[in-house]
C-alpha cells in the first residue's frame, strides 16, 4: 500500500509543489492522477520512489517510510517510466537496456535472459534486440522504457505521461498493457493529461491543483463533475460530454455514459 | 553541477548592480580579476576578497557567492596541497589557493548578474563574429536546461536501481556512464533541432540583423566605470608603492 500522510513539498525556488496531500493507494488499484501543468502530479509520484523527500509529513510504501529508505531499495518495489524516454536510454543494445535494472538488482544471469526475452516479446521489440535504443522511433523508445520497468516485475508501476508522442494504435496497446497489469494484481499509477486515454480504463481518479487533491473517486463519477474538472482545468472526456448533452433530450436512450459505452461495445461485438 | 548552477547561472534581480550596464559589470569583474593577480600578500588578497564580498552584497547575491566560494574551496584545497608539496611554503600555498577562490568569485559576479542577452551585447561591443556570439550565448543559456536534464536523467536511472554514491572511486565513475550518455545524446539532438529551428526562422539571412533592445550606457554607468578604474588604480598603486613589500 502507498500512503501519503499530510505531505508537503517545497521546491528550491520556493514554490509549494505539494500542500498537505493525504492519499491512500491500495494494492492492485489502478489510479490516474490528473491536473493541469504544475499541479504537482510528477512531484507526487517522485515521492513514492524516494526521489523527493517530503518537507513535512510522510510517504509510506508497504509500511516503509521513504525518508529512511534509498531510491534503489524502493525501486525494487516501485517501477517508474518517466515521460521522456531519451532521459534513460544509454546502452549499446535494446537487450542490454532492459537488463540494466535487473543487473543492478543482482538477478542471476539465466533469470535476466528470461526476463529480457519476456519484455521484448511483450512489447514487440524482438527484432531490435541487438539494435541501439537510440535509433528506435519515439513510440518504440516509449515501449522499451516500459519493458525496462516491467522486466523486474515491480509491485507498483508508475507511468508518467505514457501517451506523449504515441499514436492512437500505441495508445490502445498501452491501455491494454495497463489492463493486463491491473488484472495481474499490480498497483498501477498513471499520471496523464490525456483524459480520452484514461476514460475507457475507468481508473480511480485523483484530481490535483496547485499541490492539493481537489477530488478523488471513480472515473465514472468524477468525470461527470463539471465543476470539479473546470476548477482543476481538466477537460471532460468527449464521450461523457456527448452523453450529458444527449441525456438532456426528452427520450434519452441511456442513463449514463458508462451504460452507453457498454451498449456500444456490445453492439460492436 | 550544483556549483555551476549556483556560481555561473544568471537569475533575474533588481539590485543596483544588476541594473548596471553589462559592459561596466564586465569592467568591474576584469579589474577585480587583474587585482587578484597583482596582489603579493595574503593581507592584500583578503582586502580584494572583502571588496568582492561588498560588491556581492550590493548585488544581493551574497548567499550564492558564498556557496560558490564553498564549492571552489574543494579545488583550492588541491591547489594548496600541490603547492605546499612542491614549495614547502605555507604562505605562498595559501596565497595561490585563496587567489583561485578570488578569481572564480570575480568571474562568477559577472555571470550571475548578467543575462544572456546582455552578454550578447557585450560580445557584440567587442565585435566578435556573430556565429561565435550566438554559440557562446546559447551555451550559457542552456546551462540551466542541461542542469534540469541531468536531474531528470539521474532520477530515471536511480529509479532503475542505479546507486551513484555506492562503491569505490572507479565504480562511481563507471556509474556516471548511464547519466552522461543520455545527457550528451540529448544535447547533440537538441543542438541539431535548434540549428534547424534557427535556420527556419531566417538565421543568417542578412549579415547585420537589427536588435530588439539597444543598450546605452547611462550617466550612472559611466560614473561607476570611472570609479571602478580609480579604485583599481589606487589599489594597484598601494600594493606596489605604499604597502610594505612582502613578495612571496
Amino acid at each position: 500500500m502507498i500512503e501519503f500522510q499530510d505531505v508537503t513539498y517545497v521546491h528550491q525556488n520556493g514554490v509549494r509543489a505539494l500542500d498537505g496531500v493525504s492519499l491512500k493507494i491500495e494494492p492492485g488499484e489502478t489510479v490516474a492522477i490528473v491536473g493541469e501543468n504544475g499541479a504537482g502530479k510528477t512531484t507526487l509520484v517522485k515521492h513514492v520512489t524516494g526521489l523527493l523527500k517530503p518537507a513535512t509529513g510522510n510517504v509510506l510504501v508497504d509500511g516503509q517510510n521513504t525518508r529512511e529508505t534509498s531510491t534503489a531499495q524502493l525501486s525494487r518495489k516501485v517501477g517508474v517510466a518517466f515521460q521522456n524516454p531519451d532521459h534513460q536510454l544509454f546502452s549499446e543494445s535494446v537487450e542490454e537496456e532492459i537488463s540494466f535494472a535487473l543487473r543492478n538488482f543482482g538477478f542471476p544471469p539465466p533469470l535476466v535472459d528470461k526476463r529480457v526475452k519476456w519484455g521484448l516479446e511483450l512489447f514487440g521489440l524482438e527484432e531490435y534486440r541487438k539494435s541501439s535504443p537510440l535509433v528506435l522511433s519515439g513510440g518504440e523508445k516509449k515501449r522499451l522504457t516500459l519493458a525496462c520497468i516491467l522486466a523486474w516485475d515491480p509491485e507498483v508501476v508508475i507511468l508518467d505521461e505514457p501517451t506523449v508522442g504515441q499514436d492512437s494504435i500505441q495508445k490502445e496497446k498501452l491501455a491494454g498493457t495497463i489492463g493486463m497489469l491491473a488484472s495481474s494484481g499490480k498497483t498501477v499509477v498513471v499520471v496523464s493529461h490525456d483524459i480520452e486515454f484514461l476514460w475507457p480504463i475507468q481508473p480511480r481518479v485523483v484530481v490535483m491543483k496547485a499541490g492539493r487533491v481537489l477530488g478523488d473517486g471513480p472515473a465514472s463519477e468524477l468525470m461527470q463533475d463539471r465543476g470539479l474538472l473546470d476548477s482543476a482545468r481538466v477537460a471532460q472526456p468527449q464521450l461523457v460530454e456527448f452523453f450529458e448533452r444527449l441525456a438532456k433530450r426528452p427520450r434519452a436512450p441511456f442513463a449514463d455514459p458508462l451504460e452507453a459505452r457498454r451498449w456500444a461495445e456490445g453492439e460492436a461485438e | 553541477m550544483m556549483w555551476l548552477s549556483s556560481g555561473f547561472v544568471f537569475r533575474r534581480g533588481t539590485s543596483v548592480y544588476h541594473r548596471l550596464d553589462s559592459r561596466v559589470k564586465l569592467l568591474i569583474s576584469v579589474l577585480m580579476f587583474v587585482t587578484t593577480l597583482l596582489v603579493r600578500s595574503l593581507y592584500e588578497l583578503a582586502a580584494v576578497l572583502a571588496f568582492m564580498i561588498v560588491v556581492a552584497a550590493i548585488a544581493t547575491v551574497l548567499r550564492r557567492v558564498a556557496r560558490t566560494m564553498l564549492f571552489t574551496a574543494a579545488f583550492s584545497l588541491i591547489i594548496f596541497v600541490l603547492n605546499f608539496a612542491i614549495t614547502r611554503n605555507l604562505e605562498t600555498s595559501l596565497l595561490y589557493a585563496t587567489r583561485f577562490v578570488a578569481i572564480v568569485v570575480s568571474t562568477s559576479l559577472f555571470f550571475i548578474t548578467t543575462s544572456p542577452d546582455e552578454l550578447e551585447q557585450v560580445m557584440k561591443t567587442f565585435r566578435f563574429p556573430r556565429d561565435v556570439v550566438f554559440a557562446f550565448v546559447t551555451a550559457v543559456r542552456f546551462i540551466p536546461v542541461m542542469f534540469l536534464d541531468t536531474i531528470q536523467i539521474m532520477d530515471a536511472q536511480k529509479s532503475r536501481g542505479l546507486e551513484l554514491e555506492k562503491g569505490n572511486v572507479f565504480r562511481r565513475v563507471r556509474n556516471m556512464i548511464p547519466i552522461l550518455i543520455p545527457l550528451v545524446v540529448n544535447s547533440v539532438v537538441r543542438s541539431g533541432e535548434l540549428a534547424e529551428a534557427m535556420e527556419s526562422r531566417a538565421y543568417g539571412a542578412v549579415p547585420r540583423p537589427t536588435s530588439l533592445v539597444e543598450y546605452r550606457a547611462r550617466a550612472t554607468d559611466k560614473v561607476v566605470a570611472v570609479a571602478a578604474v580609480i579604485v583599481f588604480a589606487i589599489a594597484a598603486y598601494s600594493f606596489y608603492f605604499v604597502l610594505p613589500a612582502r613578495i612571496l
